[in-house]
């Protein structure tokens, strides 16, 4: 039976590391920007907000670029879903304690501008469908067109060629 | 041949290649894991190297040298500058309620202060109050006024740093009369007249008025704004202490 997991492994891949890249890239400018944005949550002790605030875009890029290419599939997407789901866990933080915040998702300094209403409902949902497709790349890696399967590590294609080699000998023995 | 000892060599064969086939699994498994430790190694040597970038570059400058001479000016603006230095100026919009002029000020406050002290700008503070919904405008405008309040330059600092050491979070009243109060009386305040004009809002009116001025003759969108002889200073370089410092020392030429 040929199912187009995959391909749908490479497409999740390829949406999920797109969206981390372009977070991370519109953030990477200035990082003042994004420490300021974690600090707007209120969430955090200031010194922790402060790396975090550093860390976090380069973190994104790095992960999303492992994404698109497909390499270390699966601990990439492990650490993307977390950080999807960390993420929904601070809006949803954010919008229960009243907070006036933009999530400084995409760059921004996560303050509201004069007239500006948070949409914190939009966000939580793509965070939480972003998380959904790191589960899926983490059941189902590498997908086509990754360097992991290029590679043989791990995934579907190592994965098979060691059933084979496994199926083979117990079909010798039987024999 | 006898057919038991076929069998044994048929064994020994397959036995064989039952070895090679799981040497050759070894191989493939210790491949496996040297590339995934080095793609992995490598990745985090690249999350590692940016954030020490972005660190480095916002690295805060230490304290070199005395304060240069503070003057309050009658519109609630404040000079500070070595006597003689008119140029380059360098003007900082900020709203003490602002978060992002709090973390302005902890980046590359001490450089403004470097610059001035060591003579290479005329720096010219111009707290204003932007905000239009509450809580963050009542505490904005209690700051600003307490500030009218200090008449010497050097307290007015101290006061200054105080209030965005203290910042409130912008969803709940803050700078409170008692709070500014404290920190005037912190900042070295002995004059009877403070806390008087800090609790009557003395300077409400004019900080109001002098915002308004402020935003409508200099159409600052955000704060803080800073402007290098009029021009504005691009936020990324606000933000990081040496580019600042460049900007700086390149317009005093």
């Amino acid at each position: 039976m040929r199912l187009p997991i995959p391909w749908v492994t490479t497409a999740a891949r390829l949406v999920l590391g797109g969206v981390l890249i372009a977070a991370g890239a519109l953030k990477i400018g200035n990082p003042s920007d994004s420490v300021l944005a974690v600090k707007a949550y209120q969430l955090l002790p200031d010194t922790i907000a402060v790396t975090v605030g550093y860390a976090l875009p380069i973190l994104e890029i790095v992960v999303g670029v492992l994404l698109v290419v497909g390499l270390l599939t699966r601990v990439a997407a492990v650490i993307a879903a977390l950080l999807m789901l960390a993420f929904v866990l601070g809006i949803g933080w954010a919008w229960a304690n009243g907070l006036r915040i933009d999530c400084g998702c995409f760059g921004g300094g996560g303050q509201l501008g004069a007239g500006q209403e948070p949409a914190y409902l939009l966000d939580i949902l793509r965070d939480f469908g972003l998380a959904l497709l790191g589960a899926w790349t983490v059941r189902f890696p590498p997908g086509r067109l990754a360097l992991d399967g290029a590679l043989g590590l791990g995934g579907d294609g190592a994965y098979d060629s060691a059933d084979d080699l496994a199926d083979d000998d117990h079909a010798e023995d039987q024999r | 041949m006898s057919k038991g000892e076929r069998t044994t060599a048929t064994r020994g064969a397959r036995e064989k290649i039952r070895e090679q086939q799981a040497a050759a699994r070894a191989r493939d498994k210790r491949k496996r894991v040297i590339t995934y430790v080095a793609a992995g190694a490598v990745a985090v040597a690249a999350v590692w190297a940016g954030y020490w970038y972005g660190v480095s570059r916002s690295d805060s400058e230490d304290a070199t040298g005395g304060l240069a001479p503070v003057a309050i000016q009658a519109d609630g603006s404040v000079v500070m500058a070595q006597s003689g230095v008119d140029k380059p100026v360098l003007d900082v919009y900020e709203d003490f309620q602002c978060p992002a002029c709090k973390e302005a000020e902890r980046v590359s406050g001490q450089t403004i202060k470097n610059l001035a002290a060591e003579g290479k700008a005329k720096v010219v503070y111009h707290p204003i109050t932007i905000f239009s919904q509450e809580p963050t405008r009542s505490n904005s405008l209690r700051a600003g006024n307490a500030a009218r309040c200090l008449t010497d330059g050097k307290q007015w600092v101290a006061f200054h740093d105080l209030l965005y050491q203290n910042q409130p979070s912008e969803t709940e009243e803050g700078f409170t009369n008692s709070q500014l109060l404290e920190w005037g009386k912190k900042a070295g305040v002995t004059d009877p007249g403070f806390e008087q004009c800090v609790t009557s809002g003395k300077h409400v009116q004019a900080q109001q008025a002098y915002s308004q001025k402020i935003m409508d003759a200099q159409k600052l969108n955000h704060t803080p704004t800073l402007k290098l002889n009029g021009t504005e200073v691009d936020n990324s370089v606000v933000f990081s202490p040496s580019e600042l410092r460049d900007a700086v020392t390149k317009a005093a030429k």
